[in-house]
């Protein structure tokens, strides 16, 4: 059984013939995407121009996702904003009922889906191409029935329902997501003409107005029509106008209501049992109606497209006291009433009803909306506690399914060029969601210096400092691949990494050793404590407040600072030369500026690194040190 | 009347949001430069009421401009030009018809690849205007002074700094300042043919960029920073070494800054961590030209917050008497209305 499921849930695609011919191969790429290649490559040998051609193709595949179109990333953004705020709430408020914030939050949410519906109803009537439009048509099919569940849920789960008693909240959703009579009522209500009955769609509004418990509304209607004076007329009026409501605030018990009410139901039936509405079929339809006869309902729900259009009708005129958690009769009393299966909507509402939210959410995630509504969904119901979960084994996996739904979809955002943040967002908002996190953040491609800064920030603010740091080295070792050492030097301060730092320093000296001019030495005289990361680098930093010094002519202090250099060892091998050269100099100042005991340092220096300097130079600066030795024996040179 | 703050879903983060200033009457029109999607452009808008609703202006787009890679910055060169830096090196002048917003943006000048490393893009990462000049900067560490009539490059500083330039502010016709990605600031003269720095200093110790810079609108010598970690600085240039005032302001980088144009003592920040700040800067300009201030005046700062702290980053404003535009990451524009300045 399983498996024939398994199979059902997978898509085929067929490739251009071609590509098996080479033998395919296929790799992930980042996300959703996968990319096709032939693994072994036969070049086209025929001519000479066509030798890098081959009929070879890589094929990419993407997933198509829906929530990437202009107008639905409006709705991914503030549907966001709203997340954030419902986390902030239930941190704030771990332990006080905080029903009030869920359902205005809950609001939020309907109201962004309608603002959505509402742009994607603009676009369509715009829209030119039929493709598109049809796109688009498909679209508001699936909010509108996401518009429409949320709202249910919204009234079974998270409103706040005084005395529980649900008919009249029930009463606005039939009205507000089936308008249809409602509207026809209006034009009839408008023209207002004696005899409007032969509106073809008179008595069918009627009906209508009295299944959605608009008793007033269908009493004004029964007045326009032109037998209005007649008996008949005159009792259904009557009926409908001593029909007992029920109302917490009425001050009646729900008891004393019951007993009024079926006694005014029982007075309805007398009434039809009296036969005195034979002559007129369609008040006595509404009186059967008013009865809660099924069979009543049975013919009329040819007339709608849908069994929850007469839901509140049935509510209402069988049990109008019903409370949130009973209506799972009803329900299964008015899908009876269809014939053949229903879609995913039906079964939707259906479980809803029933409180059955695992199988709600389960046929949510059916939908084509890529997830969005699933978790939204699933998160407010979480955070209000009406979601609890149970798997096979009886224990409670309703945070796991939450975590799991945040997971995928932050996953899918995270993947798009600029809603990376949105996704992140949703990321770190599940206990494993940060290791996710970590992987794809550290795949996004990063093409400017700005973004990088932005990322970072990111990663930092979500304590992804793994991230922080190899973005940081990337873009180094990225500058150094330029050859800007400076740049890859400030990139490599702010990873903090002593590798990326010691490699740009490296590249600095032997530039420098080639002859070229000391790089970035605007920033390593201010690099302060940054230094310190790495000895290449501090002594690169050192050797260039070396070169400040010398061309201020302070020569005391660059002596100084050359020999500290020389004897603290920690120049490559390379730089040895240049270093122990730049001795030179100092030794033939006019005052000697290296002491007896510096000179004995730079000797001993001298002979053990001697391989480094070709003999010539050796020789040169042999003479000098035995000169400046020479003057400093019979007078030393002060240091301060 | 309160402030009253509106948001509208664009479909791309904006980085940039100008008002497009109009002769006699209130504004309505206004550019937007988006970043970090994968068709960037800039696009004219106009603030459309909705049938009768006098209240409530939703923004119309009016024409595009599609640039390849992130639109930078937009600064006007004249009061229907501006330029615009983008991210793949090049610098723009687009002009905007007077009379009919519609048509699309008119190209004056174009400065392809400006700024490169080679063959390699590199990112012009901002730009400031003067009386037609332009000066540029990029991530390979050039100032370019761009001539703006004659539409060619008056004057290139290579090498103005060993790494990345993030921001640059006019002082003077002939002086520019430079903010780079360490906090090193640098005064330029663009006369001097000498690659040398007129003077430098540094933001502050921690060495994180300098990602906006300002001058005061009445007292030019008075120059104000916005740092990578939210903190802002202000100097006197006429001792500058240190700056006069270094305050933690934002909790993350400030994006833009901008003093009011009708009250100089108004000053108004948008930051990463989602906040516009609207800060009261008498004490802080007005004293830093005496000797000594007193300790207690110069911690009482009067901040206001414009707006709910949003969940993504403010990446830029733009105020007209009475409104501010703001442009955020999650690809939003707000109108703030009866601003009191």
């Amino acid at each position: 059984m399983e498996d024939i499921q398994a199979v059902k849930r997978v898509k085929t695609f067929i490739l251009p013939d071609k590509c098996f011919e080479n033998r395919v191969a296929c790799a992930w790429r980042r996300g959703n995407k996968f990319s096709i290649y032939p693994r072994s490559q036969i070049p086209n040998k025929t001519t000479s121009e066509s030798d890098n051609k081959t009929a070879d193709k890589i094929l990419v595949f993407n997933q198509e996702i829906l929530l990437f179109t202009p107008i639905l990333r409006k709705l991914v953004n503030e549907a966001n904003g709203t997340f954030l705020s419902l986390k902030k709430v239930t941190e704030t408020s771990k332990n006080t009922e905080n029903q009030v914030e869920y359902l205005k939050l809950s609001r939020q949410y309907r109201s962004i889906i309608r603002v959505c519906i509402e742009n994607l109803q603009e676009a369509g009537e715009k829209e030119e191409d039929a493709v598109a439009r049809n796109n688009l048509l498909s679209y508001l099919t699936i909010f509108y029935s996401i518009e429409c569940i949320w709202h249910l849920c919204e009234i079974l789960y998270i409103d706040i329902i005084p005395g529980d008693i649900v008919l009249p909240f029930l009463l606005e959703w039939v009205r507000f997501h089936f308008p249809h009579h409602e509207q026809s009522a209006v034009q009839l209500l408008e023209s207002c003409e004696r005899g409007s009955e032969d509106n073809p769609d008179y008595w069918d509004t009627v009906v209508g107005m009295v299944v959605q418990g608009r008793v007033d509304v269908a009493r004004a209607l029964l007045k326009l029509h032109s037998a209005v004076d007649t008996n008949e007329f005159k009792l259904v009026d009557n009926s409908l106008r001593s029909m007992p409501v029920y109302s917490v605030y009425s001050g009646i018990s729900t008891g004393e209501f019951t007993i009024s009410w079926k006694h005014w139901q029982a007075e309805c039936r007398s009434k039809l049992s009296s036969r005195l509405l034979a002559h007129q079929p369609q008040l006595e339809l509404i009186m059967r109606i008013m009865t809660g006869d099924y069979s009543a309902f049975e013919s009329i729900r040819g007339k709608y497209s849908s069994w929850f259009d007469v839901l509140g009708g049935w509510v209402m005129f069988t049990t109008p006291w019903a409370r949130r958690r009973e209506l799972g009769a009803a329900a299964a009393a008015c899908a009876g009433l269809a014939v053949g299966g229903g879609g995913h909507l039906d079964v939707m509402v259906r479980a809803a009803l029933e409180g059955d939210l695992y199988l709600v959410i389960h046929e949510i995630q059916q939908m084509a909306d890529n997830g969005w509504f699933a978790t939204h969904l699933t998160d407010v119901l979480l955070q209000c506690g009406k979601l609890h979960i149970l798997d096979k084994h009886q224990t409670d996996v309703t945070s796991r399914l939450r975590d799991s739904l945040v997971l995928e979809y932050g996953s899918l955002l995270l993947e798009h060029q600029s809603l990376w943040p949105v996704g992140l967002s949703y990321l770190a908002s599940v206990p494993d969601g940060a290791r996710r996190a970590e992987l794809m953040l550290e795949r996004i491609p990063i093409r400017t210096e700005g973004k990088a800064l932005r990322v970072v920030a990111e990663a930092k603010k979500y304590g992804l400092l793994g991230v922080a740091q190899s973005v940081c080295s990337c873009m180094s070792a990225r500058a150094l691949s330029r050859g800007a050492a400076g740049a890859a030097l400030a990139w490599g301060a702010r990873a903090r990494s002593a590798a990326q730092c010691a490699r740009a320093a490296h590249r600095a000296l032997r530039a420098y050793c080639a002859g070229g001019a000391l790089p970035a030495a605007d920033l390593l005289l201010t690099a302060g404590a940054t230094l310190l990361v790495d000895d290449t680098l501090l002594l690169l930093g050192k050797y260039c407040d070396f070169h400040r010094l010398y061309k201020s002519r302070e020569f005391k202090k660059a002596a100084k600072l050359l020999v500290s250099l020389i004897t603290s060892n920690i120049a490559p091998d390379y730089f040895w030369a240049t270093l122990l050269l730049d001795a030179l100099p100092l030794l033939e100042t006019e005052e000697p500026v290296l002491s007896a005991a510096d000179s004995y340092e730079l000797m001993l220096c001298l002979e053990l690194r001697a391989a480094c300097l070709a003999r010539p130079q050796a020789e040169l600066l042999r003479l000098a040190l035995a000169r400046n030795l020479a003057r400093t024996a019979l007078h030393d040179v002060q240091h301060d | 009347m309160p402030l009253n703050v509106q948001g509208t879903f664009v479909s791309q983060k904006i980085n940039k949001i100008r008002w497009i200033p109009e002769e006699y009457v209130e504004t309505k029109n206004f550019f937007t430069g988006s970043w970090d999607d994968d068709v960037n452009s800039i696009k004219v808008w106009s603030f459309e009421s909705l049938n009768e609703d006098q209240d409530v202006e939703i923004p119309r787009q009016l024409s595009e401009y599609k640039v390849e890679g992130d639109v930078t910055q937009i600064k006007f060169t004249d009061k229907k030009t501006i330029a615009a830096s983008v991210s793949n090196g090049d610098v723009k002048m687009l002009e905007v018809s007077v009379y009919d917003k519609q048509t699309p943006l008119r190209e004056v000048h174009t400065w392809k690849k400006l700024h490169n490393f080679g063959a390699e893009t590199c990112s012009c990462t901002s730009l400031d205007t003067l009386e037609g000049d332009i000066a540029s900067i990029g991530e390979d560490g050039n100032v370019n002074i761009l001539n703006g009539r004659r539409g060619d490059v008056s004057q290139a500083i290579k090498g103005a700094d060993s790494c990345s330039l993030h921001s640059v502010c006019f002082i003077k016709l002939n002086e520019v300042i430079t903010g780079n990605i360490r906090g090193h600031m640098k005064i330029w003269d663009i006369r001097s043919s000498t690659n040398k720095p007129a003077a430098a200093f540094l933001l502050a110790g921690d060495e994180l960029a300098a990602t906006c810079i300002v001058h005061h609108p009445t007292q030019p010598h008075i120059i104000l920073a916005g740092s990578e970690s939210g903190a802002l600085a202000v100097w006197d240039l006429r001792m500058n070494q240190f700056p006069t005032s270094l305050l933690n302001a934002h909790a993350a980088g400030i994006t833009e800054m901008q003093f009011h144009p009708e009250n100089p003592n108004k000053l108004i920040t948008s930051s990463v961590s989602g906040e516009v700040w609207d800060w009261s800067m008498e004490t802080l300009t007005k004293k830093a030209q005496e000797d000594c201030v007193p300790l207690e005046d110069k911690t009482a700062m009067n901040v206001n917050t414009l707006m709910p702290v949003l969940h993504k980053a403010v990446n830029t404003l733009h105020c007209d008497r009475g409104r501010i535009l703001c442009g955020a990451d999650n690809e939003a524009v707000y109108l703030l209305k009866n601003y009191k300045y």
